[in-house]
This record gives structure tokens, sequence and C-alpha cells, in this order.
């Protein structure tokens, strides 16, 4: 792997590098517009370093999409030797911010890669600028793995109220597990440790990801676990987020994030479709309790919107599920929520169906993640009604179970998909 | 199946208003049948239309294009069999579309066999069917609706040797609604058809079913009593989801009685309002429309308003102002021959100078006014007319699916068309229809598809209440939607010149609006008045949610 041609890096980001030190750690915050939160970033990075690499020759780089607001100044008050790495965001994203909240991500998470080699890192760390609950702990618990026991990518789990991270826990994460053979938590997480061997590998792959999807974060895992590199999971305790731009429109939520994972599927067959059965992953770090107060959800509002779909989206769904999954969707129990219940087999199938109908082209890719929210949002509400008399692990054994669904019907997809 | 299944599901539709001769021709003979709409369900279904709206269908001589019908239980012989009718119907139910048929129950055709049996024996159990007086100087308080044929409502038959009641052409005697044999016999036509699952009727020439002496004979208490009949029977008898739809060309005020409290008609059409979007497009100026609205009351809540840019009668200017008539005549009808008794004989495109943009500006507000829109055949394509072909037959030309043959209408031989398909350069067939403007990602079909879908994904354009923004720039109109927790706000420049527009938003400051039709954020609303550009005759669709409403209470934290 060590024969990979060093990268060209752009002329800005050279001129930086000339002279400088190699360092052991990369550290890189890709940024846009995070001036409210990224020093809180920026000193538990600075703390973590201090306290558990004190002797380690670290480097922090900011890739940073052209932010208007004095995020990028931030950096220097960090007091840690730091890499500039600005790029120009394609101008899709600029205008429709992807989930994440930066950008040109991929753009950014290339550089990052390019530059923790070119400074011979055994280590790169990517955080994310606007989470608030990050400490000094994360770095220890994301880099230990990759330094001391052989992880080449190590993903977050964060302790989230079970009713947080709907989209994660009910649709992505089930889906993605399924797909690549891992139970992977938070596969759309941001922050991420990886090894200098899958820097390598990624630097050296010609088939990176294109601009304007959000694949690069979900090919990285997939490429990684295709490709037998070791992955873990480092349980980091609560995820809270402080962001202007990423969205909190739901409908743009579930587009873009399903959108990302339907994108891969259809552009990495290799990647999953060879996979079967799902292993669990190595974790680190002792389990931290979810957060257990209480929220105010409106089911009665998220089943109507479910049955407002049934009416307004049918001529749509009935073209993306098979008739058999349309017809069970049909069936399900709306006008009284006590006994409103969504199969999880049900809802592995109409998912797939889903990933389907968007490889087959079956109606607009938009109009097909778009319809998907009130199928989501029965789904959610299903989920919730199922669990909300009862305690933190029936929940998290309902999401268990809702994923093996996936697994099981795995084959359901690969025997549809050619 | 996906049809809404609500009962009051007519107030989400959009309706598609259809000839059965004119759509598509299935054996050849020149004449469009029900097997040919049969065949093209498909294309309704993809254009995203709820309902269709069948235009007469029953025997008849064609005096009046069908509306003078013959016989209540057939199928008029070129448009096929009741059979036919029945397949037709379930293929369009197994496809998610419902069918509302016209039906006239003002009057029949003279050569209805109810007519002769009534003019020809004073003793037959008919002889009462119809309104028959010994002068012709009773009810002179009532106008004359077609002014430009008829002289008098009152004709002398030679046989019964008394003069009849007619309200439009003398071929077609009003029915005498006083008689209860009447009321049953026409119930008995309507269940005929209901049982047969067709969703309701468009019922013709409601005003005027009752006469007396001393008044205009228009709207009478007891019509409205005998409609509640009938309404209140239907509803007892086939569960309540049929829909019935007036055609009342009266003034908003008016037409609100045939709403009763709920317990008359669902749906009436709001004649008024098409002319003046004609009129506020054509002036540059908000004014005519949102007026318009000031004077429409406010109706129950089963009930809509149908919304329509054209049908297939004349563009009717009976509900402006003379002054107001005199000016749409200059702006849209420049020629003689386009002008029919009191409106304009044309289509939407050529009535627009076949201008896109105000094109489909207009189709912009008909989808998102309150009410139910109704799209004209053809209008979807931007068909043209063909003004000499007489009375109203040049809107109601041969539907253009294709450059080959008869547009594709029909195998038949071009002279044996019921009517030559459209030709001239820019509106004829080989320029405009369907396999074309499908293939064509920007045509107006394929736009008309998007505003439909963009339509549906909402209940507040079919539901909504409206309310008018006053902008300073009166050539721009803006309202807000709004239903429950759901808003839509519309912006449309009526100016042929870009426009700048300031909005008063601050009830939503904190909201970054989502345009629905490109799917864009644009930048929040602040404090100050909300500042938009428009193109020429351009227009927007803003979905205004807060996103601090959390209205699930799973959105800040989702993925």
């Amino acid at each position: 792997m060590s024969a990979v041609a060093a990268p060209t890096l752009p002329p800005d980001v050279d001129r930086q590098l000339e002279g400088m030190a190699p360092a052991e750690l990369a550290v890189s915050v890709p940024t846009y517009n995070n001036v409210t939160t990224v020093s809180l970033v920026l000193e538990a990075v600075r703390a973590g370093l201090e306290k558990h690499f004190a002797h380690v020759a670290a480097v922090l780089i900011n890739a940073d999409a052209g932010s208007s607001d004095a995020t990028v100044d931030r950096f220097a008050e960090a007091g840690l030797p730091l890499v500039r790495a600005a790029h120009a965001a394609p101008p899709a994203e600029l205008a429709t911010v992807p989930f994440h909240g930066v950008p040109g991500r991929g753009a950014a998470l290339r550089l990052s890669i390019d530059v923790a080699r070119r400074l011979g890192a055994r280590a790169l760390v990517v955080l994310e600028a606007d989470i608030t609950s990050i400490d000094d702990e994360w770095l220890e618990r994301l880099l230990r793995p990759v330094l001391e026991r052989g992880a080449d990518l190590v993903m977050p789990v964060h302790a989230r109220h079970r009713y947080d991270g709907t989209i994660t826990n009910l649709v992505v994460a089930p889906l993605v597990s399924a797909l690549y053979g891992r139970r992977l938590h938070q596969p759309l997480a941001g922050a991420r440790a990886l090894s200098a061997p899958l820097l390598d590998r990624l630097a050296a792959d010609p088939r990176w990801p294109p601009p304007g999807r959000a694949m690069t974060d979900l090919w990285i895992e997939g490429t990684a676990i295709a490709e037998g590199f070791a992955v873990h999971e480092a349980r980091l305790g609560p995820w809270r987020v402080e962001s202007n731009t990423r969205t909190t429109d739901l409908p743009t939520m579930v587009a873009q994030t399903l959108g990302a994972v339907f994108a891969v599927m259809d552009g990495y067959e290799d990647l999953w479709l060879p996979t079967a059965g799902v292993a669990p992953l190595p974790a680190e770090g002792a389990p931290a309790p979810p957060s257990s107060e209480p929220v105010r959800i409106d089911v009665e509002r998220m089943v109507g919107a479910f049955r407002r779909g049934l009416s307004d989206l049918g001529t749509i769904w009935e073209h993306v599920l098979t008739p058999e999954t349309w017809g069970d969707v049909l069936s399900l129990e709306t006008d009284d929520l006590a006994r409103f219940r969504f199969p999880d087999e049900l809802w592995a199938r109409a998912v797939y169906d889903f990933a389907l109908g968007h490889h087959h082209h079956v109606v607009y890719h938009d109009h097909l993640l778009r319809s998907f929210v009130p199928l989501y949002l029965g789904r959610t509400a299903a989920f919730v009604l199922a669990t909300r008399a009862r305690d933190a692990a029936a929940a998290e054994a309902a999401l268990v179970a809702a994923a093996a669904a996936f697994e099981r019907q795995k084959r359901y997809l690969v025997e549809r998909w050619r | 199946m996906t049809r809404n299944a609500a009962r009051d599901w007519y107030k989400d539709a959009v309706f598609y208003e259809v000839h059965v001769k004119a759509f598509m021709d299935a054996n050849g003979d020149g004449v469009g049948d029900f097997a040919g709409l049969t065949e093209r369900l498909d294309y309704l279904q993809e254009l995203g239309v709820d309902c269709l709206w069948i235009l007469p269908m029953y025997p008849s001589p064609l005096r009046d294009d069908g509306y003078d019908i013959a016989d209540f239980y057939g199928i008029h012989p070129p448009y096929g069999t009741v059979e036919d009718f029945q397949k037709f119907l379930d293929a369009a139910h197994a496809r998610d579309l419902r069918v509302i048929a016209d039906l006239v129950m003002n009057h029949t055709s003279d050569q209805h066999p109810w007519f002769q049996a009534s003019r020809s024996d004073p003793a037959s159990p008919y002889a009462d069917y119809y309104v028959w007086s010994p002068s012709d100087r009773r009810f002179t308080d009532a106008r004359v609706i077609f002014v430009d044929t008829e002289k008098s409502n009152w004709t002398l038959d030679p046989v019964r040797k008394a003069y009849y009641w007619h309200r439009f052409f003398s071929h077609q005697p009003d029915l005498n609604y006083d008689n209860p044999a009447v009321r049953q016999a026409m119930l008995d036509v309507m269940r005929f058809w209901l049982d047969r699952g067709l969703d309701g009727f468009r019922c013709d020439a409601v005003p005027y079913l009752v006469e007396r002496e001393g008044t205009s004979c228009e709207n009478l208490p007891e019509t409205h009593a005998i409609l509640k009949e009938f309404r209140a029977v239907i509803d007892r008898e086939y569960g309540g989801d049929r829909v019935l739809l007036a055609e009342a060309n009266q003034w908003p005020e008016d037409v609100r009685h045939y709403f009763g409290d709920g317990d008359e008609f669902h749906m009436a059409f709001h004649f008024p309002l098409m002319p003046r979007l004609y009129l506020g497009l054509r002036l540059e100026d908000t004014r005519p429309i949102t007026d318009i609205f000031t004077h429409t009351p406010p109706i129950p809540p089963a009930c809509q308003w149908g919304l329509f840019l054209r049908n297939h009668d004349e563009l009717t200017l009976e509900m402006v102002t003379n002054e107001e008539r005199a000016f749409m005549y200059y702006a849209y009808a420049h020629d003689r021959d386009m002008k029919l008794n009191l409106g304009i004989r044309r289509r939407l495109a050529p009535l627009l100078d076949g201008d896109r943009r105000r094109v489909e500006l207009l189709n912009c507000l008909l989808l998102t006014l309150p009410g139910s829109p109704i799209i004209y055949y053809g209008d979807e394509i931007g068909m043209g007319d063909n003004v000499y072909l007489g009375d109203r037959n040049g809107v109601r030309t041969p539907m253009q699916w294709t450059r080959d043959r008869n547009a594709g209408f029909s195998s038949a031989e071009h002279g044996q068309l019921y009517l030559p398909v459209i030709t001239d350069p820019v509106y004829g067939y080989e320029a405009v229809n369907v396999a074309v403007q499908t293939r064509q990602p920007s045509s107006l079909l394929n736009t008309m598809r998007r505003l439909l879908a963009a339509r549906r994904t909402s209940p507040v354009f079919g539901r909504g209440g409206i309310e008018f923004l006053r902008p300073r720039n009166s050539k721009v109109l803006a309202y807000l939607r709004r239903l429950e927790r759901e808003t839509i706000l519309i912006v449309a420049n009526l100016s042929a010149a870009p426009q700048p527009v300031e909005l008063d938003l601050r009830a939503f400051a904190g909201v970054a609006p989502l345009e629905m039709l490109g799917g864009t954020v644009f930048p929040p609303i602040r404090g100050d008045p909300y500042f938009l550009s428009l193109g020429p005759h351009g227009f927007y669709w803003f979905r205004l949610e807060r996103s601090g409403d959390e209205p699930y209470g799973i959105e800040g934290t989702a993925i």
C-alpha cells in the first residue's frame, strides 16, 4: 500500500506542508459556518491530545467549504500545528446543504486523507464542527483502537434517546448493516478514525464518489468492510448538535440520507451484493445510559401523515412497491391507533422496494425519495406506539428485531436487483 | 386501490372535462367513443387528474351537442353502448379515477319520447311532463339566455297547438318540475347510472327548474327544495360519497344558495372568478381577482367551488360588468367570429396568444386558488381552436395525440371526422400533440404534470383557507393558503415584465420558505419585508414551515 504515489495537493496546501515535520496523528475538522461551536470542538481536541497523547506529534487540518463567518480564524487560536485546506464546494451542495451540514464533505475528506498521508500519520481522526457534546475523551476512544488494537476504521456509537435518530435507527442503520454484513449503529455519523493502511487504500481508489450525493462516508465504510479492514465502534456518549447549516426539514433529511444509501447501492454493487449475514462489530468504551428525558411526539399526526400518504402518494407507491408489499401496506390498520402496527418484515421489504425503485428508475428519484416520508412516519409512529410504555432495553430489543428483518429479507433485494 | 376514500374526496380532486366524441375513436368511424376513452385512461392517470367529467353521452339529435337528450337511459350510439360505458367506468375505477357525467335536468330534446307523447296526447301520462301554456305572455320577467338565436322563451307547438316553455333553444322544452312524476322520473334516471358505479353528476342548468309568475324564474326557493330532495335521496341510497356539481351561471351570492346548508349541491362552479383571472392578467392588476373573493361568501364545510379556465362553452361574460365585458372583447376577441352570445368561443392557449408563460400562470392560479380545478381536455397541451366551425364547435375538435393522420385520434377518412382536427401552423396537431410533449421534458404537458403532482402533495390546496397579502406592487398577486399547521404561499406576477415585490411575512419570521416546484430553500424570513423578484408572469409556490415547530417531535434529531 505504501507504494501509492504521493497525491497532488492544491498548491497552497503543498506550500504549508513544505518543511512541516511529520505527524503521527492528524485531526481533521471539516467546517462550513460553524463559528458558534467550532471553538468548543477545538478545545476538546486540544485537551484530548494533552491528556491522552501528550508526546505524540499531531496536526490539525481545517478543510473549510467557504465559511463566510469567522470559523477559520478560530483554528489559529487552538495552538496546534495547522494545515488549512480550503476547497470550493459544489454549487448544488451550497444551495441545498447536505444533511451533515458541510457542502463538499467528500472533497474535505479527500483533502484530509491526502494531507494525513503526506504527513505520514498513523491515524486520521475526523470530527464534526457543530457537535456540542464532544469532550476530551472522544479523541482517545476513536484513536486508541487504531493505535493499539489494529483497527482500521473506528465508527462512533452515541447514547441517544430511544426516539432520537429514527431515520438512522429504523431505516439507514438496518439497511446499511444488512448491505455490508456488519452491524453499524450510526453509518451516517461524521466522526471517525482511519488507519494509515486504510488511508492508503482509499487514496488509491479510482472510484471516489462524485460530489452531490453525500456518499463518501458510506463508501468508505463499505470499502473498509468489503476489503477486510478491521472496523470497530467506539462509544462516545451523547450526541448533541448546534448547526445553522443542517436541514431540519424532514423530507429533505429523508431524501438526502436515503438517497445517499441508494446511490451507493447503485454505484458500488460489489461492496454489498456478495455479502450475507450481519456480524456484530467490536466496540470500545462502556455503554452509557441512553437519555431518558421525556419527549413530546405527536404520534397521531404521524399516523395521519401516513394515512394521507396512502391516498395522495398511492400513485407513486404502487409503482415502487411490489403488489404484495403494496397490498400489505394498504391493509395496515390506521383508524385505531391502539391497533396500528408496522411489521418488521413488511418494513424491510418496503425499504428494499424503494431501493429497487431507485435502482430501476421507476419514478424520478426525488419523487421516490420524498414519497418515502409518510411511510417512514408510519413506521416511526408504530415503533413509538410499541415501545413508549416499555423500558429502554425493550426499545433497543425492538430495534435489533427490526434490523434482523433487513438481514432476513436481503435475498429478496438481491434477487430483484439485476 | 388508492382512490381517495374520503366521503368528501371531491374537495381534493382535480377534474378533467372531456367529450367522449373528441378524445379517442377506437372503431374508426370518425367519432370518439367509450372504447377509445378507455384506451386513453393511462394518459389521464399519468397526467395526475382524479375525476373525469364526461360531457353528455346520451342518445341525442345533437342539436346542442348532446345537451338535448332524447333518452336518459342509453348511450349515444356512435359513442358505444351502456356495456361499453360500464367497461370504461370499471377501467377508470381500476386506475383510481372517478367519473361524473353530465346530466341535463332542466329540459330534454324535443325528440325525447316524453315530449313526443306530451305534445301529441293530452291524456298521456306525459302530458304534464313539460310546461305548456295557451299564451306566450306568461313568465315575461324571465330573460332570454341565448340572445343570439332565440327571441322568446315560448314556442308554439303545431301539434299540441299550445306554447311550451324553454329557457334554452326552442328544441329543448323545459321539464315541468311541479309535476311529482317528473321528479320521480329524473330520480330514477340518476339511480340507473349511480347503480352502475358512477361517482356523481354535473347537473346542467339547475337554476331554471321551476317557473313562477312575476319572478325571473331563476334560483326560486321551489327549485332549491327539489334539489335538496334529490340530494337527500342520493345520500341515503348511495352512502354519501357521490357528488353533485351544479352548473349555475350566477353571482356567487346567488350560487351560494345551491350549497344549502351542505344539503343541496356538493360543488358549484365559480363562474365570476374565471373572467376576472383573464382581466387581471390583461390589466396586469391583481384587483379584479382579489375583489371577486371579497364578494365570494363562505360555503358550508363539506362544499367546494369548482374552478376552471375554459370549458366546452364560450368563455362566458355574463358575470362581469358591461365595461369589463367591453374590455374583455377588446383584449381577447378582436375578431367578431370569436364572440358568441355574451362570451368568447376560444380555447385557453389561443386566448393567451399562445404565450406559454401566461398559460402556465393561469394554470398556477387555477390549481392554487380555493376550490377544485377543472381542466378542459386538450388545454393541458395547449390545443388551439377553430372559430370558423360555428357555434362552440371550435373548442370541441379532436384531441391531438400524435402527428399522424387525424392527429392519432381516428383511423377514419379525414372527411369522416365529426369535426376537422386543428391544422393551423401554430396550434395544428403536427406541432401540438401529446406524443411530442411527452418526450419533451419542458413541454406544457410535463409542466402540467409537475404542477398537478405538486398540488397533490398537500391538502391545503383543496381544503385550506385563503388570505391575500397586499403588496404595494399591484401587479403581483400573493396569497396564503392555510390548513391546520400547514401554510403555503403563492406569489404570481401578472405582468409581462419582471417585477419586484415586498411581502409582509413577519408572522413567519425564522421560516425558510421552501419553493415547492424546484425544491429550493429560500433565505429565511426576518422582521423586514420579504423581498422577491419575479420574472415575466413568473410564480412561486412556497411551503412555509417553521423548523422550530417540530410538528412530529422527531425532526430535530431524526438522523
